[in-house]
């Protein structure tokens, strides 16, 4: 007995009831699939516009418009395109040069190359992008007020603890990031050398 | 053959899921971005009446106007609204005190940027305007005498434009925001014929 057959033998009424059930069930499902896999995409990707560089992850300081629209979706949707995205090329590190996720109670220390810019600023921030509140009320360094050795190089503490020189306070945060801003510079052109030799490392230190 | 047709029948509905759950990730990912930035810049528009520039509150730890802030920018908005006319943005610039512009259609995407390395004289003067206003300026231009303004083609009428002061230092920050809050930003009228 071929479908054809059975749905003839059948009641009309049952036959197309099991028909629009199975296209309601079709589309129901398809939907919640087409949602379950979006927001695994968005949450988990960082796009095909995504240039790695060691431990960061930077975005082409492109207009918005001309990405494509995965990258627009999960810049957009984690709140990465901000007021000051469109004036900085920006990179964002989750965890350290070796490839650990940053984790409060260590000591992290930022130093090594810097792509040349006009200026730049490094921000610590939460992972959706406030501020953490610490006693010294600091949330990052600019190139200019970071304190330099005579040959021009600097490090950056990233502490809960109190540290000498540039000391970035953890403060009470259970997970944080590091955003790296670099403001009227070349980096967003096809040319630019961006790769982890031409970015700062990010070296975990002593832990408690 | 009852066994081979549920197995196409079932083939059939599986399929029909994959493109119903395709369809529907194509569209949320078009649209994720207009709907979650829609809901962010509505906020813009309560710091500021259209062609008035209002400085943003400046970012906390436990209050801030928008996530992924820069703590060394200082930043003032201008929301504008095209329908009553072009918008006319001024700002002088100064030597070491870093000033960038960003032009925006009202979902938060730039259309255009640029900073304070590209003013002219000291100056920079901008006019954002719909495509029929610019072809009303355009037929008013001299030709002896031509305008130093940088126009603009806006790809929605309304809009905003965030104007963004760098403070190297702490001690900066006043400076930087007498500067985000120096710019002009006022509607200009096109005549209409």
């Amino acid at each position: 007995m071929s479908l054809g057959t059975a749905i003839v033998t059948r009641s009309p009424f049952f036959a197309h009831a099991s028909i629009l059930g199975k296209f309601l069930s079709a589309c129901s499902l398809g939907v919640l699939l087409g949602l379950f896999v979006t927001i695994v995409e968005i949450q988990r990707g960082s796009g095909f516009a995504a240039i790695e560089a060691g431990p960061w992850t930077g975005w082409p300081r492109s207009e918005v418009s001309e990405i494509d629209p995965y990258t627009r979706a999960i810049l957009v949707y984690s709140g990465k395109i901000s007021l000051s995205e469109s004036e900085a090329m920006s990179f964002v590190a989750h965890g350290d040069s070796d490839g650990g996720e940053f984790d409060p109670a260590c000591d992290y220390v930022m130093k090594g190359a810097m792509p040349p810019a006009r200026y730049w600023t490094v921000t610590l921030l939460s992972p959706t992008g406030e501020f953490i509140a610490n006693a010294a009320d600091r949330q990052g360094f600019t190139s200019s007020e970071v304190l330099r050795a005579s040959d021009g190089q600097f490090e950056i503490t990233l502490s809960r603890h109190a540290r000498p020189g540039n000391w970035l306070p953890l403060g009470q945060a259970s997970k944080f990031i590091l955003v790296l801003r670099f403001y009227d510079s070349e980096l967003g052109s096809p040319a630019a050398a961006l790769d982890a030799a031409h970015m700062p490392m990010l070296v975990r230190g002593h832990c408690q | 053959m009852n066994r081979l047709d549920h197995f196409f029948a079932t083939l059939l509905w599986l399929l029909g899921i994959l493109v119903v759950a395709g369809i529907t990730h194509i569209v949320a990912i078009f649209a994720l971005p207009e709907i979650t930035a829609r809901d962010t810049y509505a906020r813009i528009w309560g710091f500021a009446k259209p062609g008035q520039v209002a400085v943003l509150p400046p970012a906390r730890p436990d209050k801030q106007a928008m996530p992924f802030a820069d703590p060394a920018l200082v930043q003032s908005v201008c929301p504008y609204d095209l329908a009553e006319g072009g918008l006319r943005l001024h700002a002088d610039v100064e030597a070491d005190k870093p000033l960038s512009l960003s032009f925006r259609t009202s979902a938060g995407q730039v259309f255009y940027s640029m900073s304070d390395l590209a003013a002219q004289q000291g100056k920079m003067d901008v006019v954002v305007l719909t495509p029929s206003q610019l072809e009303i300026v355009e037929a008013d231009d001299d030709d002896d005498d031509p305008s130093q303004d940088l126009r603009l083609i806006a790809p929605e009428t309304k809009g905003f434009v965030i104007i963004s002061a760098f403070a190297a230092h702490p001690s900066e920050k006043a400076d930087a925001e007498d500067s985000a809050k120096s710019v002009t930003c006022a509607v200009e009228p096109v005549a209409q014929d």
